[in-house]
């Protein structure tokens, strides 16, 4: 899924640069704005690690997938919130320097294709707090974890394909490289169940061995009018 | 997998003696001129200025042929895909096949930007320390909190590794198969195997996540998040160098971003 340096014209990386770089720090500002930020650094760190290791493994699944690696930005969404701008940053970072996957090029527009969608995936794993109460704890954190989840690759697919298809050269055969491209994307769907299932199982796992991990720095830290009473007193 | 970083920084020649503060501007900035280039007649100077900066860095040729592994096999589609799906004029036909100029120089437009490129991020990271280049970017401006997470995500990186694979050879143990054999009656469902995988990756996670609660703790109680200590000196970013001012380094900068918009101006002349 991430573009690598060369595809792309280099108006188009400086335009995700342009978009990464307010998106990095509206992210950077949020996280700044809470009390003892720097708490939740370890936990945003190792999901980071294991976001680079995790998307450097191909897995074998029977045919016709092959072998696949997960995304995993709607899993960073889910469980980092607005930390998970700064861990993809950092991700697609290693993987440019240490892999020559992705670029540094890129680096942007990939933010953008990661960033957005897990985002939009955290916002889909808080709507769980409504149905708490009312259903079963482990069925809804597996299916707001499958659906974060599964959001990531779509939203990136969907990117993606909006970028690279708005950015094929006038002079080239654009209607075969179209299908070509449609054709990726489609492909993306079963790899969006597949990741879809992979996250709910994870997050359904944590939530029974450890269901901290599965609070953001943003549910567990008291409001900033509350720290601001106690400090008063 | 096996992460190699820090391989040849300990080399001592031009390449590795610029301060990192301006070499990674000037080859981010040649990174972009390359990034721009869309006429193939410049594609020889591209290779000539990467050429003269390998040969420059004296790294090893097996540094580049052991790291274009992996990204070689993006080359290889764009090398085999794009030449008969874009064009108009037909090189080569046969039944349903045909295989295009405009497609071939697509292709080694592509696959050329794409080697010069990646070639020049190995470069950069085999003649800086991983952590020089941290505090080169601190400095030019990256906020604390990306470089903090950055050191912290490279060094549990080493951890997860070390724990994935003994998780493997248990798993192996256990009778887990890491390749698919349809033929085989007791090979688990794929709803079986990705519970599996998430089961594994869950515990891989909690076990790192517990080690680096510790850390971070022993890093709080070290004075952590207290106070910041910024590098001034030459050697913090150019740690082979003895001393010296930045005068070299600052033509080297303007040398290379010279090309760089050379190479732009070039493009732009040549439509």
């Amino acid at each position: 899924m991430h573009i690598p340096d060369g595809i792309l014209p280099a108006q188009v990386s400086a335009i995700g640069y342009a978009i990464a770089t307010p998106l990095t720090g509206y992210s950077l500002r949020k996280i700044n704005r809470q009390a003892n930020a720097s708490r939740t650094i370890p936990k945003a760190a190792l999901l980071t690690a294991t976001f680079f290791v995790a998307s450097s493994i191909y897995l074998p699944f029977p045919p016709p997938l092959g072998t696949l690696h997960f995304l995993m930005n709607g899993l960073l969404g889910a469980m980092l919130g607005y930390y998970a701008i700064p861990a993809i940053v950092i991700g697609l970072l290693f993987q440019a320097l240490l892999l020559g996957h992705g670029g540094l090029t890129t680096l942007g527009i990939n933010t953008v294709l990661l960033g957005i969608p897990a985002l939009l995936a955290h916002q889909i794993f808080q709507l769980r707090h409504l149905f708490l109460r009312k259903f079963n704890s482990q069925m809804v954190h597996g299916l707001f974890g499958g659906l974060a989840g599964g959001m990531g690759v779509i939203g990136a697919a969907l990117l993606f394909f909006g970028i690279v298809i708005t950015t094929i050269p006038a002079d080239l055969n654009a209607a075969t490289e179209q299908a070509a491209i449609y054709g990726l994307t489609i492909v993306h769907v079963p790899l969006a169940l597949i990741e879809g299932a992979f996250t709910a199982s994870f997050i359904v796992f944590l939530q029974r061995t450890k269901p901290e991990l599965l609070q953001t720095h943003w549910e567990r830290s008291p409001k900033p009018s509350a720290v601001k009473e106690v400090e008063r007193v | 997998m096996r992460i190699r970083l820090d391989d040849c920084t300990h080399l001592d020649s031009w390449v590795h003696q610029w301060d990192a503060r301006f070499k990674l501007m000037a080859l981010l900035g040649l990174m972009m001129a390359f990034a721009s280039v869309r006429s193939i007649w410049l594609l020889p100077w591209m290779g000539l200025i990467v050429i003269g900066l390998y040969a420059l860095s004296q790294l090893p040729l097996s540094f580049l042929t052991t790291r274009l592994r992996y990204p070689g096999l993006f080359l290889l589609g764009i090398i085999v895909l794009i030449p008969w799906l874009s064009g108009s004029t037909p090189l080569w036909q046969w039944g349903p096949l045909t295989l295009w100029q405009e497609g071939c120089l697509a292709a080694l437009l592509i696959a050329g930007r794409f080697l010069c490129s990646v070639t020049v991020g190995f470069i950069l990271l085999g003649t800086t320390p991983f952590l020089t280049l941290v505090k080169a970017m601190r400095s030019l401006g990256l906020p604390m909190l990306l470089t903090d997470m950055m050191l912290l995500s490279y060094r549990y990186l080493f951890e997860i590794l070390e724990n994935l694979d003994r998780m493997r050879r248990a798993m192996t143990l256990r009778g887990f198969n890491h390749r698919y054999r349809a033929a085989h009656a007791s090979y688990p469902s794929l709803r079986h195997r990705l519970n599996t995988l998430a089961i594994v990756t869950g515990t891989l996670f909690i076990r790192s996540y517990e080690q680096a609660e510790r850390v971070y703790h022993a890093m709080r109680l070290r004075g952590y998040g207290y106070r910041t200590v910024k590098p001034t000196t030459v050697q913090a970013y150019a740690p082979s160098r003895a001393t010296g001012g930045y005068g070299w380094d600052a033509i080297a900068l303007c040398g290379t971003l010279l090309a760089a918009i050379g190479l732009i101006v070039a493009n732009y002349w040549l439509g």
